[in-house]
């Protein structure tokens, strides 16, 4: 065979290739293929460990207080199946309750990302999927970049109503998410168009609610340690700023970002491997000053509130050359104070006592206070807390967006599937995230109460109207202290002051992102100094050089010695 | 029936279009990649922004130096256990080859892990707190710990091959232990330690899983460097990944690995 056929078979079956993928994805057979392209670890997968078998499973023959018959009933009456005492994972009970609803079989392929870039890098590469759970700013470029289908409201072109699908109609039986949905994130959805307004190709401003559907959402914080001991288990103790002894926690909310440059957290503090977060957090140390300063301004009433948001906003997605070059030492700083630079093993440091500080999200935050309370030491167990910075914090929210060309009619359903309250339940347990999930009967609230309630007393109050849409001081559940100051509770359902103080992430325009990502490169660089890099480049030129010598100096004349008198000089091949 | 034939020619077939997919259209797409802007347009632009910024230089060299002292290591210590494994009479000397060998075949992450916990354990000892925060120190270790496997058996397979007769001819020439072992052994293993350090040296340039399990990712080798580049500027990435490339092949050129001498290879893998 000759060259220019196998050139023209190699260039057929790269033509072939994407053909013959494309086959795989669409409608065979009458079944439906979703594809649904997530983050690790981030829906309810069933068995050990996810909600329904753990309560079918109560030690000492409880009875669930949960599971109950009503919970029963609504299993077997949605997916048309007796609950299996194994725990059903809820991609197989979809599958069952769409075909039940909707009367055609449906696969779920289904797929998971480490980073929002590494799932933006396969959306660009032209991988087809039907629905991606993005966060918040990347929501906002892939919309921007329009890259995404908006979410059917019922309405032609013209804005006009044609009687289309409307997903937002509380009224048709199948919309829960539009049902369920907490106001407080409905409100955010339906407003936040980032820190400028961008168009649309027809002129509209986008917003989030366009398109995306809220899934998870919570706050960043710092994981800590309260009582950090030594080797021979002697308390660690701290000081303030006056010299004053004092513990982990109380110092740890004297100084809040800075708990990343502080001395006396050398090598005992960890940030995070990603630019995205870690630039978010030196924000936070160099600009702590001023955003204490807007706290105090907006408590004391001289900024209304959406000045406030605006302003912090402003600060913690700054990108312009000043505050980087102003940034960039204190990122410095914090590589040089820091354990290490992590993605997942924080939480593992944090119980082992390798380290006494985590900056987290706010749902693994409550994995790993769960994971202290399951380690067994000395005193019983290792008391882990979650903090949110005074000076404010990172406010998240993770949604389900459809790329062009997604099956919508498939992904509104799994949305709405997800949106039932039992099933946001299901979801939440098992990854320890906070569902945007209130429920129509406040449903969530009995699961908050079911996780966290103590007995009923005055003091104990736990706001959380604001979630559900309630008047302040109506709807919330009674707990402990720890849990509504610093432990599990208050991570999952921040505050309203919390969540006041808390600013959402734009997105970096394309020089903004040139920019950081060389700032990101310089931090994680190694540095030597010019003369460092002049002496290894040196010794390395030398080996190579006398290398090259041993290697071919025998063969060029200039490394030869000069023949003696009388003798004549050959080549060396000859020699041989 | 007619049995078909196959000539050489078409037997290539496969493997001509493996090395068209996987290796050379993705060398283009690099390079392709490599001189080009955000909108695709021809550009020399991350090429002078890759060497007029020292932090990317010294990274380039930190790596070097880490891979330099990893096969440093490696040889001192894969040397004389190839040398005593081929030379001695013992009856069962596979089995301790084995047992260098073995690791190769426990998951890699699984033992860079265990590795990891034995640190943390480690540095929780009375005076051994220096541990916990010497990253280099751990990714060293963890790279020949990982590595030393490689560099065992391309030595021992070329010792093996050495034959015993030119021992006993350099004894009876008069030659000692020492001159034997200089001007017979060494030359002889050669191809052996050439092929030991090639794969002994590259993966410790890129393999960053080690530095950021066991020095948690605050030792930055080029491998991290090329993988965080690909999150969001693919065109710096691969220029990051051309430099290697050219680094690369100019020490496997000085290592003799292109040489076409039968003996030089024939220790390889």
């Amino acid at each position: 065979m000759s060259g220019k056929k196998i050139a023209s078979i190699a260039l057929a079956s790269l033509f072939l290739l994407p053909s013959l993928t494309a086959l795989s994805g669409c409608n065979r057979g009458g079944e439906i293929v979703l594809r649904v392209y997530n983050w690790e670890e981030y829906i309810d997968e069933g068995g050990k460990g996810a909600f329904i078998y753990d309560e079918l499973h109560l030690e000492d023959g409880e009875e669930s207080d949960i599971v109950d018959d009503g919970y029963r009933a609504w299993y077997e009456e949605t997916m048309r199946t007796p609950l299996s005492e194994d725990g059903p994972a809820i991609l197989d009970d979809f599958c069952l309750w769409y075909e039940a609803e909707y009367g055609q079989k449906i696969r779920v392929e289904y797929s998971t990302f480490g980073t929002n870039e590494d799932m933006y890098n396969e959306i660009v590469l032209g991988n087809e999927y039907d629905l991606l759970c993005p966060s918040d700013y990347m929501i906002m470029k892939l919309a921007a970049e329009g890259r995404l289908e908006r979410y059917d409201d019922g309405r032609d072109e013209n804005g006009e109503p044609d009687g289309s699908y409307d997903f937002f109609d509380p009224a048709l039986p199948n919309n829960y998410y539009v049902r369920n949905v907490s106001p407080f994130i409905a409100e955010k959805f339906a407003n936040n168009a980032g820190l400028e307004v961008r168009n649309d190709e027809n002129g509209k401003p986008i917003t989030w609610q366009d398109y995306a559907a809220g899934y998870m959402w919570g706050t960043t914080g710092f994981v800590y340690n309260p009582n950090p001991t030594d080797r021979a288990g002697n308390p660690i103790l701290f000081k303030d700023a006056d010299g004053e002894t004092t513990d982990l926690g109380t110092l740890l909310a004297s100084i809040g970002w800075e708990a990343f440059t502080e001395p006396q957290f050398k090598g005992k503090v960890t940030a995070k491997d990603n630019v995205r977060d870690t630039y978010f957090a030196a924000l936070g140390v160099k600009y702590q000053e001023e955003l204490l300063t807007l706290t105090q301004q907006f408590a004391g009433g001289s900024l209304d509130k959406q000045g406030y948001t605006d302003k912090i906003t402003g600060i913690f997605n700054a990108t312009d050359e000043k505050t980087i070059s102003e940034v960039e030492p204190v990122l410095m700083d914090i590589k040089k104070n820091i354990y290490g630079w992590e993605t997942d093993t924080g939480k593992a440091d944090m119980v082992k006592g390798n380290v006494y500080l985590n900056y987290a999200w706010s749902g693994d935050a409550v994995y790993a206070l769960d994971l202290g309370e399951d380690a067994e030491d000395e005193d019983g167990y290792i008391e882990l807390n979650y903090y949110v910075p005074e000076a404010g914090s990172n406010l998240w929210f993770d949604g389900w967006v459809m790329p062009k060309g997604a099956n919508k009619q498939a992904a509104q359903a799994f949305v709405n599937f997800l949106s039932m309250p039992q099933n946001a339940m299901r979801n939440s347990y098992y990854i320890g995230y906070t569902s945007v999930i209130a429920g129509e009967e406040q449903e969530m609230l009995a699961y908050a109460d079911y996780l966290y309630g103590e007995e009923e007393s005055e003091d104990d109050f736990y706001d959380l109207s604001y979630f559900f849409g309630a008047e302040t001081g109506t709807v919330g559940i009674y707990a402990d202290e720890a849990q509504r100051t610093c432990r599990q509770l208050y991570a999952q359902f921040p505050t309203p002051d919390v969540i006041e103080r808390c600013a959402v992430m734009d997105y970096y325009d394309e020089q903004a992102s040139v920019r950081i990502n060389e700032l990101w490169s310089r931090v994680k660089a190694e540095t030597l100094d010019a003369w460092a890099i002049v002496v290894i480049s040196v010794s390395v030129l030398a080996i190579a050089a006398f290398i090259v010598v041993a290697k071919f100096g025998g063969k060029i004349d200039f490394f030869r010695a000069k023949p003696k008198k009388g003798y004549k000089l050959v080549k060396q091949e000859t020699v041989r | 029936m007619k049995i078909p034939h196959f000539s050489r020619k078409t037997l290539c077939i496969p493997y001509a279009v493996f090395l068209i997919f996987f290796v050379i259209i993705p060398m283009l797409v690099i390079v392709f990649y490599a001189f080009t802007d955000k909108n695709m347009h021809i550009s020399l632009g991350n090429f002078i922004r890759f060497f007029s910024d020292p932090t990317k230089l010294s990274t380039i060299v930190y790596s070097l130096v880490i891979a330099l002292i990893t096969t440093v290591i490696c040889l001192l210590i894969a040397y004389p256990v190839a040398y005593i494994l081929a030379r001695s009479k013992m009856k069962r000397k596979f089995v301790i080859l084995l047992l260098f060998v073995l690791p190769m075949w426990i998951n890699f992450v699984l033992r860079v892990n265990a590795l990891r916990e034995l640190f943390n354990l480690l540095s929780s000892l009375q005076g051994m707190d220096w541990l916990a925060s010497s990253n280099y120190f751990k990714t060293v270790f963890g790279m020949v710990y990982d590595f030393l496997p490689f560099m065992i058996l391309p030595i021992y397979t070329t010792m093996l091959k050495i034959d015993p007769s030119l021992y006993e001819a350099s004894r009876d020439l008069g030659a000692g232990a020492a001159t034997t072992f200089l001007r017979i052994t060494v030359p002889l293993s050669m191809p052996g330690i050439m092929s030991g350090v090639t794969m002994v040296f590259l993966p410790s340039m890129t393999n960053y899983v080690v530095s950021d399990m066991l020095g948690n990712a605050k030792v930055t080798i080029i491998g991290k460097f090329i993988y965080e580049y690909f999150g969001t500027d693919w065109h710096m990435g691969s220029m990051v990944a051309l430099v290697l490339l050219v680094v690369v092949f100019v020490s496997t050129w000085l290592t003799g690995g292109f040489s076409s001498e039968e003996n030089v290879r024939g220790a390889n893998l």
